[in-house]
């Protein structure tokens, strides 16, 4: 029954792509898209009410101010990223203003001795911050704002006695005037000078160690210290730079202008914390970047110069500006907070799904269940734990993979005693030996791995060609799940995810996305292509009988494909069982040329229903905790023998699960069946009834030895 | 409007009525593995509504009322044309509810009388009788609009239809004593005119007298409470007969899935509580009860579950008997009280057990 909500799901949730909100938000730089939002609308606010904002004299003026300001703002940086502030940035820069302009108009010192000496100044003023809050451990809020009184006191008092003197501009210098008006290749001195600071400081802070040592410090005090970090001297580090900067910003303010009155630098720390904080740059320290220092510096300068151009008065302009500084705390406050949480909330992004009517399984289907697999013997009870796929050697000996991270062996013929084989370190899933005896292991969350006959480990591959499209990094593998090898020796294996990982594997269900493919890797040439992407859960892969086709499941669909290798086909799909009771998982050769397929679960009404509502997973997801949603019924699982045309030809249950309540693999070889689940702790062995008691996978593929 | 603004408010965050929860176990509720542990006294398929007459022990199974003594083997007593669906004794008098809305009444002064559901007496789903005296039959229909198999039809449309009676046996007059009950499954006889009721679907015991409204003194179960019975030191034995899951909960708040649900799927396999352990690969399966190393883990959210509460006279839960989610017996809707062991029926286990209270109860 089609019902006409339904036809809007399949249309709304094939055309809108849901999870990618949640890829975007997943991103680091989705840290500086506020702040960059807010730009962007303010410049077009701003662009629409006043006409010229982006002239080009507007504009050298504009980056004249920014230059300035910017040098500010990256100090503040700087102290807020080791967890400080820096309250004093406004009167230092004052007051290397007034001395600047003092030693150069008044005492006529050269130049470069004004700069020295003037930055000096801010340094000292730095210095005696980081003194007191770095060494003598006051509080930065605090300590920086008496600093902030004093030095403005001491401005206050200078200009009033001294102001005619210093800003009488007597004397004429081109260095100077270069500083204050001159351009490089039509940008404002000041602005190139800032623009290259930054990019120090940025690499500093990303590259260096002092770098790191500031972020470390600004992310948690504690935890430096105990790394060793010299917590008291980064943290006075920090004010020297702070101090330097504010300085410099000074001095092209005195060059640029000539005078110094009783509002210079008034309100400029507001303007640097809010640009900085406005940025992204976090008030609690161990967040933030120069890059994100530059956009909330920009912001305050669109909006501070648009509102002087409006006509608002210089008070109404402050105000403007502590009401942003109190929205971008508030954000950040929040972001922190809540980012994760939102994150969590949207990942998880159901699709529409509709399976196949099929009916259900009654006395006369071909899945009727029947208790076949009772009389299993078990290999490894309690001694391994998720042995997802098995397979045998030459000698009998049998191998699985652990949750541990191992390959275990267990030794032929009646595998009682077992060893560990080769440790890889994530969860081996699917097995297959090549020509030589290597055996080649998909190792969820690590790739492609080979234990070569002499036990080494080696890695084949972890990473193939990122598609052009995708905003997820879809070029690592973090879920390699089955794989088989062509008679060519190509490795043919399948991704099942690429959004989760392996211990989330069931969210994928409940997706039922084409988030997986089915990747090549050719040792011959040492490349790796994706071969098929946009798969819903590949699973189990295996080669046909005569090597001109891989037959791989799909598990979320319940079906089976073929992909032709060679022949008229090639490179072409076609269905070979498009509707299974159950999800389909490893697929393998049985010995009378057919292939053997395990099924993980069987399809409950229910979740097939939910597979069709997209609408109520997601409701599902979001109200009600991991361990009380609904999933497909994976306690039980039977396996199938299957022939190429897509026919069943045999069925075996576990029906009560006692031993396999849910059967990810099975591998046929002298006449008994091996079956493993990825969940369980043990492995089975099962007689075939009029199995060939010679054939063995290894043979099958290679040829006798 | 400002409480319209505060529902939708709710209804987008998952606050306020919209929130899932479920009360913990918890205090006298702490699981432990007491009815799994207890003595067998035969297995049975499906037995129900056990309640002890004079020395003898009787309980339902489909159509057959059976009989045993403590020791011996079940005996067919009596067998009907429909389900039973309540039992309760008095002296020698025994009242049967079945299926097709009867109840009938063996032994005692009103042996043979046959109470009909009528308009004056709504009982189509006698699913709790309770003798108040000699002459009153108590009478609680689960639900105007579902039969008593289809409780889980019931449940997940939330339906409050239910209602209690008091019938004189000697005319046949029914008089109403509470309505707009959530299926109530259990029913006990208080002094005076007041009865303790448990509502099933609202997950609490009242007491209801003529003429007030009803009073919850027990309310925030995590289960589904059915019978009732009396203990003999004045306190209550409450059977809960399956856990309430917060997926079955998001299902009633989600009328466009639960619907199509209800139309497209068989009962057994819906998301909605069972009495039975999970029997079929098409039943629902919730994260947590997926088995891993071959076993289903206790604390798994199973549809299914077996919880015995004893009650204090001010119907406090004192203690409590489980049976786990790894465990079998499931599904106990009654217990009948005999000295100081409880016998038990279990549904969804297919036996018959007895407790042992240890005289420390």
């Amino acid at each position: 029954m089609s019902q006409p909500s339904e036809f809007y799901s399949r249309w709304r949730y094939r055309l809108f792509p849901d999870h990618l909100v949640g890829e975007v938000l997943a991103k680091n730089w989705i840290d500086n898209a506020i702040p960059f939002l807010i730009l962007v609308t303010s410049v077009g606010f701003f662009s629409f009410f006043i006409e010229d904002l982006f002239a080009p004299y507007s504009l050298s003026d504009n980056g004249r101010q920014i230059g300035e300001l910017l040098l500010v703002v990256f100090g503040m940086t700087i102290v807020m990223m080791a967890g400080g502030i820096d309250l004093s940035v406004g009167a230092t820069f004052a007051l290397s203003t007034f001395c600047s302009l003092a030693m150069f108009n008044y005492f006529e010192l050269p130049v470069a001795v004004v700069i020295v000496t003037a930055l000096l100044i801010g340094a000292l003023i730095g210095a005696l911050n980081g003194f007191l809050i770095g060494f003598l451990r006051l509080r930065a809020f605090l300590t920086t704002l008496v600093t902030l009184i004093m030095v403005r006191a001491t401005f206050d008092t200078l200009v009033l006695n001294y102001q005619v003197e210093v800003s009488m501009a007597m004397r004429l210098s081109d260095a100077w005037d270069f500083i204050g008006n001159g351009d490089l290749f039509g940008v404002p001195v000041s602005f190139v000078v800032a623009a290259t600071i930054g990019v120090l400081a940025h690499v500093m802070l990303t590259r260096l160690g002092i770098g790191w040592r500031i972020q470390a410090v600004g992310g948690s005090r504690r935890s430096a210290f105990n790394a060793g970090i010299s917590v008291r001297r980064t943290v006075f580090y920090t004010y020297v730079l702070s101090g330097t900067l504010a300085a410099a910003a000074g001095v092209f303010y005195a060059s640029r202008l000539g005078a110094a009155g009783s509002d210079t630098g008034i309100g400029l720390e507001v303007s640097a914390l809010t640009a900085a904080v406005l940025g992204g740059v976090s008030l609690g320290g161990g967040r933030g970047s120069i890059a994100k220092a530059l956009l909330g510096a920009l912001i305050v300068i669109v909006i501070q110069s648009s509102l002087i151009r409006l006509g608002l008065r210089s008070g109404a302009n402050t105000l403007v500006l502590g009401l942003l500084l109190l929205l971008a705390v508030a954000i950040d406050v929040k972001w922190l907070k809540n980012r994760f949480k939102v994150l969590a909330k949207v990942y998880v992004s159901p699709g529409y799904l509709r399976l196949p009517e099929i009916g259900r399984i009654d006395a006369t289907s071909d899945y009727r269940d029947n208790n076949r697999l009772a009389d299993v013997t078990l290999i490894g009870l309690e001694e391994v734990e998720g042995p997802e796929d098995v397979i045998l050697d030459n000698d009998d000996n049998l191998y699985c993979g652990s949750r541990h991270g191992d390959v275990i062996r267990f030794f032929g013929p009646d595998h009682k005693r077992w060893e560990v084989y080769g440790h890889i370190g994530g969860h081996p899933l699917g097995m297959a030996f090549d020509r030589n005896g290597n055996l080649n292991v998909c190792v969820s969350g690590m790739g492609l791995y080979q234990i070569t006959p002499q036990r080494e480990v080696r890695k084949l591959t972890d990473e193939t060609n990122r598609s052009l499209l995708s905003v997820i990094d879809d070029s690592r593998m973090r879920f390699a799940d089955d794989l088989d090898i062509a008679p060519d020796g190509k490795i043919y294996f399948s991704e099942a995810t690429i959004r989760f990982n392996t211990d989330e594997w069931m969210i994928d269900a409940l997706e039922s996305r084409g988030n997986g493919r089915i990747i090549c890797y050719d040792p011959a040439s040492d490349t790796t292509r994706t071969v098929l992407p946009k798969l819903m859960f590949p699973n189990g892969i295996c080669v046909a009988h005569d090597g001109k086709s891989i037959l791989y499941a799909e598990t979320w669909p319940c079906k089976i494909s073929r992909f032709w290798l060679e022949g008229p086909r090639k490179g072409k799909v076609d269905p070979v069982m498009p509707a299974l009771p159950g999800y389909p998982d490893n697929i393998n050769r049985s010995s009378d040329g057919h292939y053997w397929c395990a099924f993980v679960g069987m399809r409950a009404p229910a979740f097939d229903l939910a597979q069709r509502m997209p609408a109520f997973r997601k409701k599902m997801v979001d109200r009600i905790p991991h361990d009380e949603w609904l999933y497909p019924n994976m306690n039980a699982g039977c396996v199938i023998k299957f022939d190429e045309t897509g026919k069943v030809l045999e069925c075996l249950w576990d029906s009560k699960g006692v031993n396999h309540p849910m059967i990810t693999s099975m591998r046929e070889h002298k006449g008994y069946l091996y079956l493993g689940g990825s969940l369980n702790n043990r492995i089975g062995k099962w007689k075939i009834p009029g199995a060939d008691p010679t054939w063995t996978g290894m043979a099958d593929y290679w040829g006798a030895k | 409007m400002l409480g319209r603004l505060k529902d939708w408010y709710d209804g987008f965050r998952g606050a306020g009525e919209y929130a899932i929860t479920v009360p913990p176990m918890d205090g006298a509720l702490r699981p432990n593995t007491e009815l799994d542990q207890a003595e067998p006294l035969f297995e049975w398929p499906a037995p129900d509504n056990i309640v002890a007459v004079g020395a003898q022990v009787r309980f339902s199974s489909g159509c057959d009322v059976l009989g045993f003594s403590p020791g011996g083997a079940p005996g067919l007593v009596a067998h009907h044309s429909a389900d039973v669906t309540a039992l309760a004794a008095y002296g020698e008098a025994m009242a049967t509810g079945l299926a097709s809305g009867e109840v009938l009444i063996a032994g005692g002064p009103h042996d043979g009388k046959r109470l009909v559901a009528s308009a004056a007496l709504a009982i189509t789903c006698p699913v709790a009788l309770a003798f108040q005296d000699a002459d009153t039959l108590l009478i609680a229909n689960g639900s105007d609009r579902h039969g008593a198999s289809e409780w889980r039809h019931d449940l997940l449309t939330r339906g409050a239809t239910g209602s209690v009676w008091a019938v004189d046996l000697r005319g046949g007059a029914g008089r109403c004593l509470a309505r707009n009950l959530a299926w109530p499954r259990g029913l006990v006889a208080l002094g005076g005119d007041r009865v303790l009721v448990s509502e099933a679907w609202r997950s609490q015991l009242v007491v209801v007298r003529p003429g007030a409204a009803s009073d919850p003194v027990l309310t925030d179960l995590p289960a589904y409470p059915g019978g009732i019975t009396a203990s003999g030191d004045s306190g209550y034995f409450v059977c809960l007969f399956a856990p309430r899951r917060r997926l079955t909960e998001l299902v009633m708040r989600e009328p466009a899935y639960r619907d199509r649900m209800m139309a497209e799927i068989e009962p057994e396999y819906w998301i909605s509580p069972s009495l039975r352990p999970m029997q079929s690969y098409y039943e629902p399966l919730q994260g947590g009860t997926l088995k891993k190393l071959a076993m289903i883990k206790p604390w798994a959210p199973s549809r299914s579950y077996g919880l015995i509460v004893q009650l204090a006279p001010d119907f406090g839960p004192l203690r409590s008997f489980h049976s786990r989610a790894d465990g079998t017996r499931h599904g106990i809707s009654s217990c009948a009280v005999i000295g100081d062991r409880i016998v038990a029926a279990s549904t969804g286990g297919d036996i018959v057990f007895a407790l042992d209270l240890g005289g420390n109860g």
